[in-house]
């Protein structure tokens, strides 16, 4: 189970409301390689890691994308606040506004819903961790985009720290990917798929 | 310039943060010493913080509080501190 913690994991606290940034930033709301998807990919991956400490990992940082989740999701409510129809219009969000208002939407920048199509559960370690790695290398270039298209000191810190994450998981699901292949025959590591049959011979 | 409520949330996100790092470090390096004694440090810290910033300003979770306390706003994504 989870519990809720009432604060953010990082402040985000952004003076003045900008509907066309609350779209950049929406990509990773809902977008392809956007936090909500980071977090069911790792928290429904976790159940075919084949060690305890791969599980744990994963279960941990799918928690923390929950929380990088939410901080995107401040964010986009903060940019979208005490907007009058002239705004909207002028800043592009019209289209956004007839479907939502200025409610908060998991959908990409291009307004693509979220689809469980971005992420896959392969059911084997070794296909899962690469998936993980790439991701979060594409949702690091995703923020370093973000960062090229905004100039608001407001928005710019919590993005670094997200762009920062995301690095911080590359490594540790390197590490990771480590303590999958040590556990393998390293003359051939794709002898067997390790979340299928070892576990299956174990058990 | 920033309130006293706003500081001591700050303080303890530092020290909450600092703690979660050293966690996800140790999931993949669960015998290192070093970054468990540091893991401690910065958890007992983090809950000196807590407690007195639940005391002054209300529950953070839903294991510390419910009812009014509870609901009271400004939620997280509302008061940007």
């Amino acid at each position: 189970m989870w519990t809720y913690e009432k604060k953010l994991q990082y402040p985000v606290k952004i003076k003045n409301p900008n509907p066309a940034y609350a779209k950049i930033i929406m990509d990773q709301y809902g977008g392809p390689d956007g936090e909500l998807g980071a977090a069911l990919r790792y928290l429904s991956q976790r159940y075919s890691m084949p060690s305890d400490e791969l599980k744990g990992l994963l279960t941990d940082i799918g928690t923390e994308e929950l929380a990088h989740f939410e901080m995107i999701g401040a964010m986009i409510y903060q940019l979208t606040r005490n907007l009058s129809c002239e705004e909207i219009k002028k800043q592009g969000f019209d289209a956004y506004f007839v479907t939502h208002t200025n409610g908060v939407y998991a959908a990409a920048a291009s307004g693509m819903p979220w689809t469980a199509s971005y992420i896959q559960t392969k059911g084997d370690a070794l296909a899962d961790l690469h998936e993980d790695l790439a991701a979060e290398q594409k949702a690091r270039v995703t923020y370093d985009n973000i960062l090229r298209l905004i100039d608001d000191p407001d928005i710019i810190d919590p993005i670094k720290f997200l762009r920062e994450r995301e690095i911080v998981h590359y490594q540790r699901f390197g590490e990771g990917l480590r303590l999958a292949t040590d556990a393998l025959d390293c003359k051939n590591y794709y002898m067997y798929n390790p979340s299928f049959d070892i576990m299956k011979k174990n058990h | 310039m920033l309130n006293e409520k706003t500081k001591l949330m700050h303080a303890l996100s530092a020290e909450q943060f600092a703690a979660w790092e050293l966690h996800l470090y140790l999931d993949t390096h669960p015998c290192d010493k070093t970054a468990q004694r540091m893991h401690e440090k910065h958890t007992a810290r983090a809950k000196e913080l807590r407690e007195e910033l639940e005391k002054k300003y209300g529950p953070l979770s839903t294991k510390t509080g419910e009812g009014c306390d509870w609901v009271k706003g400004p939620w997280p994504w509302e008061k940007g501190e």
